[in-house]
């Protein structure tokens, strides 16, 4: 037995010398940028998914047409070197000479109306038809000259350009179908992907042939590495190890902690994105009856210490949205909206009014950040609603959601950094997927909004339709949400608004 | 000897035939498969269609041996986020759980042994009550807290290895120790009694009366007859693992089959699940199956079932 | 032990006893002199004592949160208070009461699985202990297939499909594990069927159904109480497995599973969220083993360790 004991005892200690100085897998010296989030894109194209990881991922690996600037808010050449309103419905564009896609193919007018084209058929199946709808079709007109033909006018068009609507190469696309190229998918932009493991993550490499003139800059950064680490404390445990360079959404209390670890940097940043509750008003989901009623729904956003919430849970410069969009967005305000400040006795009494008296029990499913969901049944269950909280996973949330099963769902939207109301609107109001109020009133007057062309009116017509919205509390808008950025020192990063880390532009120290 | 084999055998073949009929009920229950697959924004006719493209409008027993024809030849579909065969997801992910099942269960092996040995020796006395205690304690610690202790104390405060994920060698470390953990308290059970057994038998006695020293006795006569139940209890608890390994690879982000199943289930992708399902009990019923006949071809008393 | 059970079933009923008929004095003399009975006794006494009468002794309402009081550490603490002795968690509700609250669903989910299991168990084990033959065959091999199912895995689809819920986690639970209840009962009742006093039944002429509830469950009960005992344990810790993974009880209810889970974000900066529920859960399986484990002892000496 002693002898046993002892070469086991042996072996152990080697093994311990042997573990000491655990490698670091990610840093500066390897000119590798590690960073982690929670959710996976179920496909990594551009339209085929609608995760925050998914369109940073876009903007690294593929070139829009046009850049919006937001140091100065004006919209400059990228693809499209100019561009001009033939009239309210057509918009013609001119495509930049000598892109190259990551396989060397050029990039061309005949990219451009590809892309934009197959987006619109139904046979794409786009995840978020707001992004293309506003497309009718495209068609080239020259050797380098492309029409877009708008199905009504649409002024929001060179937003959308600017953001989710990115240029496939058609070669490679039509070579490799939609499932070659979710798995190795090919763009023009800063950065390549060279892997995309499902259920790991994506790896991408600095595209050192990235077009001169672009004015999103030229990468620095060598490698990036995207990790799929679902929980927050794992991320949290790896940046503090050296294991990963960069994590974001971090808790604000760890936020705080953080910011007295030596080695990182912490930043908080308004995002644009709301955190809502949509409310099933159509009764369509089980044990939804009472949500048919306004004054049920209206008893849930009083229910509701937003304040509180804020200041506690979400801080780090978040704002209260009473309005169904982002306030900053273009034809977002909250001006003439029905508020719902905190006031849970005029809940109750609205309860009472609507047949409630004793409350009723419900089911609350959510996604991400459980702590502001279970706030939430927490403020429910004071004025006498019962809810039960179902965490899943986004891509099943979102399908148990648009099958119209989930009576309360605590949604957040980050309108694809879109900055025009319509982005966020267009989602949960136009009659799409999301959209689980199906009231035709608000779809029409969002409609007319989305295609006035003169500036003033669409404001008035955006006021009108979130009025309405508010109105009948078809959700419950609570906050934006702030980001907190935490990352190793070494390494130099400046968080945008709009949610969209930008690689880049990083680099090292 | 072949008798026992075959009827082992059938015994494994109609437990494995139920286990599918399970597993093809698990993916039938999660919803109508037209309806996931075609989508949410797919009109009825698109469903219908998607339905009879599938093979979804057939009778469910044809379905079944359809289905059953399929994964016999490891063919599983495709998954419904992931939009790829189930077979690639999983094979990608199976040496994952397999090269933690195997060091988590020799971890186990080599502490729990050796402990059950010494606490037969000195049956009674301190050494075997601390081996009992540990046992009992052991036992009552969640694998999940287990492994998160692990993590802060030796990643995060020592920063000896690595929080989680698979990169290196390293990685796998901490969660074997968390998931062999799980086994150690019945190995240690099964060869404390196992040696307690021998160590009373006749030929014990009379090596002991040859004037043989206690250690020789031990080691080389006991130990070797003790360890037969021990190794026959390790393929199952190899199976055991393999299941357990859910937890574990949940903790440490390993991205292993059973992280593949839990994240499969929090997404509604049952073709994932029922396949996970399918090949660790399919693995399960083999190793069974192999440590009956072994057991057998070893000690002739067991054939008689 | 039958020689003949396959591997997977031995595995199953490795802590299995003997059945014996003991008295009630030798039961009680032996209990006062079992120190690991005893102290898991009063150990599990006072939990559900105090799971018991929750309302009368818990400081505060356990679903009362104050998001201005978030995260107050608990009175050992220097920046602790005795309002909160635990503190209070991430909502500013008391961690106390979460706690002592929490042991109600603990306890519930222990004992209704138990229930569940050992009622399915039982009838299982006892025909086929008691009819033999077929019948044995057949339910043997029920339980070799309930054994190569993997059960976390199954029991995190089906509560995934059942919709995550208290009642949710209670069902699937007791319908799967069953198994170990099944195998000792049937060895119990194999070794009474043949005595003496059953085939007098058998000739005045009683009934099968009353032979089984007069003569061999009163004669099977000290095992069975070991086994739920033992069981009860395993529920609880699958419980708090499935809640870990997010496919258990669901929040606002405080199970200690739950509790775990939910405190692990705040594991680095505020253990103590992690460490009160993962210490009052270890308490509780491992009193509740320490009887078991006892109680085992106790009924059946000659299997003494």
């Amino acid at each position: 037995m002693a002898f046993v004991r002892s070469h086991f005892s042996s072996a152990l200690a080697a093994a311990l010398i042997a573990l000491a100085p655990a490698a670091a897998h990610a840093d500066k010296a390897r000119d590798t940028l590690v960073y982690a989030s929670d959710t996976e894109a179920e496909n990594v194209g551009p339209y085929h998914n609608n995760v925050r990881e998914g369109v940073i991922i876009a903007r690294h690996a593929f070139d829009n047409l046009i850049f919006h600037d937001l140091a100065t808010g004006k919209y400059q050449p990228q693809l499209a070197t100019s561009w001009t309103w033939v009239d309210p419905q057509t918009l013609d564009l001119t495509i930049r000479k000598g892109v190259t896609f990551h396989n060397g193919d050029p990039l061309t007018a005949d990219d451009v109306v590809f892309t934009l084209n197959w987006a619109v058929s139904p046979e794409a199946k786009v995840v978020t038809k707001q992004n293309v709808a506003w497309i009718k079709s495209a068609e080239k007109i020259g050797d380098d000259k492309v029409r877009i033909h708008l199905n009504g006018p649409f002024p929001a068009a060179i937003e959308y350009l600017s953001g989710p609507v990115v240029i496939y190469p058609q070669k490679y696309f039509e070579k490799v179908g939609l499932d070659g190229f979710a798995k190795a998918p090919i763009g023009s932009g800063p950065y390549k992907i060279t892997a995309v493991t499902p259920g790991k993550g994506v790896t991408m490499e600095k595209n050192t042939n990235y077009w001169k003139d672009s004015p999103l800059g030229q990468p620095s950064i060598g490698k990036l590495v995207f990790r799929i680490i679902p929980d927050q404390e794992t991320q949290l445990a790896e940046l503090m190890t050296g294991g990963v360079d960069w994590i974001w959404r971090v808790q604000a209390d760890q936020a705080k902690q953080l910011e007295a670890a030596p080695n990182l940097t912490v930043l908080a940043a308004e995002t644009m994105r709301v955190g809502f509750l949509q409310l099933d008003a159509q009764g369509a989901s089980p044990g939804s009856e009472p949500l048919k009623d306004p004054r049920v729904r209206q008893a849930i956003a009083y229910a509701i210490d937003r304040k509180a919430m804020l200041d506690n849970l979400v801080r780090g410069g978040a704002r209260i949205m009473n309005s169904a969009c982002f306030i900053d967005q273009f034809g977002c305000t909250d001006k003439g909206v029905p508020r719902y400040d905190y006031d849970p006795a005029k809940a109750k009494k609205l309860l009472a009014e609507a047949g409630y008296p004793n409350g009723f029990s419900i089911d609350l499913y959510a996604y991400r950040e459980r702590e502001y969901a279970e706030a939430v049944i927490g403020y429910l269950d004071a004025v006498g609603i019962k809810a039960k909280l179902n965490f899943l996973k986004y891509a099943a949330m979102r399908e148990l959601s648009r099958a119209n099963k989930t009576p309360i769902t605590f949604q957040t939207w980050g309108s694809f950094s879109v900055a025009d109301a319509s982005a966020f609107t267009g989602v949960w109001f136009k009659g799409d997927a999301d959209d689980r109020a199906r009231d035709q009133q608000v779809t029409d007057m969002l409609k007319k909004a989305d295609t006035t062309v003169e500036t003033e009116a669409r404001l008035a017509a955006y006021a009108e339709a979130l009025k309405v919205i508010a109105e009948r509390a078809y959700l419950v808008p609570l906050f934006s949400y702030s980001s907190n950025y935490a990352f190793t020192k070494d390494l130099e990063f400046s968080a945008q608004p709009d949610e969209l880390p930008r690689f880049f532009t990083a680099r090292w120290k | 000897m072949l008798a026992f084999t075959l009827r082992r055998l059938v015994v494994a073949l109609s437990v494995a035939f139920t286990v599918s009929v399970i597993a093809f009920a698990l993916l039938h229950l999660s919803g109508d498969l037209a309806i996931t697959i075609a989508g949410p924004e797919a009109s009825p006719a698109q469903v219908e269609e998607v339905r009879h493209q599938y093979g979804l409008d057939r009778p469910l027993p044809i379905q079944y041996l359809d289905w059953l024809w399929h994964a016999a030849h490891l063919d599983f579909g495709n998954s419904f986020f992931f939009r790829e065969s189930v077979t690639a997801l999983i094979s990608e992910r199976m040496p994952v759980t397999m090269r933690l099942g195997a060091i988590a269960l020799t971890l186990s092996l080599v502490v729990a042994v050796p402990l059950g040995v010494l606490a037969a020796v000195y049956r009674g006395t301190a050494i075997d009550r601390l081996a009992l205690s540990f046992c009992v304690l052991g036992q009552a610690i969640p694998t999940f807290c287990l492994g998160l202790a692990l993590i802060i104390v030796f990643a995060v405060n020592l920063r000896w290895l690595p929080v989680s994920g698979t990169a290196t060698w390293q990685s796998y470390v901490l969660p074997s120790v968390a998931l062999g953990w799980y086994a150690i308290p019945a190995v240690m059970r099964l060869s404390r009694n196992g040696m307690l057994e021998v160590l009373s038998q006749d030929y014990i006695r009379t090596a002991r009366a040859k004037g043989l020293s206690p250690t020789k006795v031990v080691l080389k006569h006991a130990l070797r007859n003790a360890i037969i139940p021990v190794v026959a209890l390790a393929a199952v608890q190899f199976g055991f693992m393999l299941g357990g390994s859910i937890v574990v690879e949940a903790v440490f982000s390993m991205h292993g089959i059973g992280h593949l199943a839990w994240e499969a289930i929090s997404r509604n992708d049952f073709p994932v699940v029922q396949a996970v399902v399918l090949i660790l009990a399919g693995i399960y019923i083999t190793l069974t199956f192999l440590a009956d006949v072994v057991n057998a071809l070893l000690d002739p008393r067991m054939r008689v079932a | 032990m039958s020689e003949t059970l396959p591997s997977a079933l031995k595995a199953a009923s490795l802590d299995q006893a003997p059945p014996r008929r003991s008295a009630l004095s030798t039961f009680l003399v032996g209990s006062l002199g079992h120190g690991g009975l005893m102290a898991g006794a009063i150990v599990l006494a006072a939990i559900v004592l105090i799971a018991l009468a929750a309302p009368l002794v818990a400081p505060h309402d356990p679903y009362a949160q104050n998001l201005a009081r978030r995260l107050i550490p608990p009175v050992w603490d220097a920046r602790g208070t005795w309002d909160h002795i635990l503190g209070t968690d991430k909502l500013g509700r008391d961690y106390l009461s979460r706690l002592i609250y929490g042991a109600r669903i603990s306890l519930l989910i222990g004992s209704v699985t138990v229930l569940i299991s050992g009622t399915i168990g039982t009838a299982i084990g006892v025909c086929a202990g008691y009819f033999g033959g077929r019948v044995d065959a057949v339910l043997s091999y029920l339980v070799t297939t309930r054994l190569a199912l993997p059960v976390v895995l199954v029991a995190l689809a089906s509560a995934a499909l059942v919709g995550s819920s208290l009642q949710g986690v209670i069902v699937v639970l007791g319908l799967l594990l069953w198994d170990r209840f099944a195998v000792v009962t049937r060895a119990a009742t194999q070794q009474i069927a043949g005595s003496d006093y059953i085939a007098a039944a058998k000739a005045i002429g009683c009934s099968t159904p009353r032979i089984v509830l007069t003569e061999i469950l009163p004669n099977i009960l000290n095992p069975l109480i070991v086994v739920a005992t033992l069981e009860m344990a395993h529920a609880i810790l699958l419980e708090a497995a499935l809640s870990f993974l997010g496919l258990g009880v669901q929040p606002p209810l405080p199970s200690w599973g739950l509790m775990i889970s939910e405190g692990k974000q705040y594991m680095f900066f505020s253990p103590w969220v992690i460490a009160i529920p993962a210490v009052a859960l270890v308490f509780l399986v491992l009193a509740i083993n320490l009887v078991g484990d006892g109680l085992r002892d106790v009924t059946a000496p000659e299997n003494r360790n």
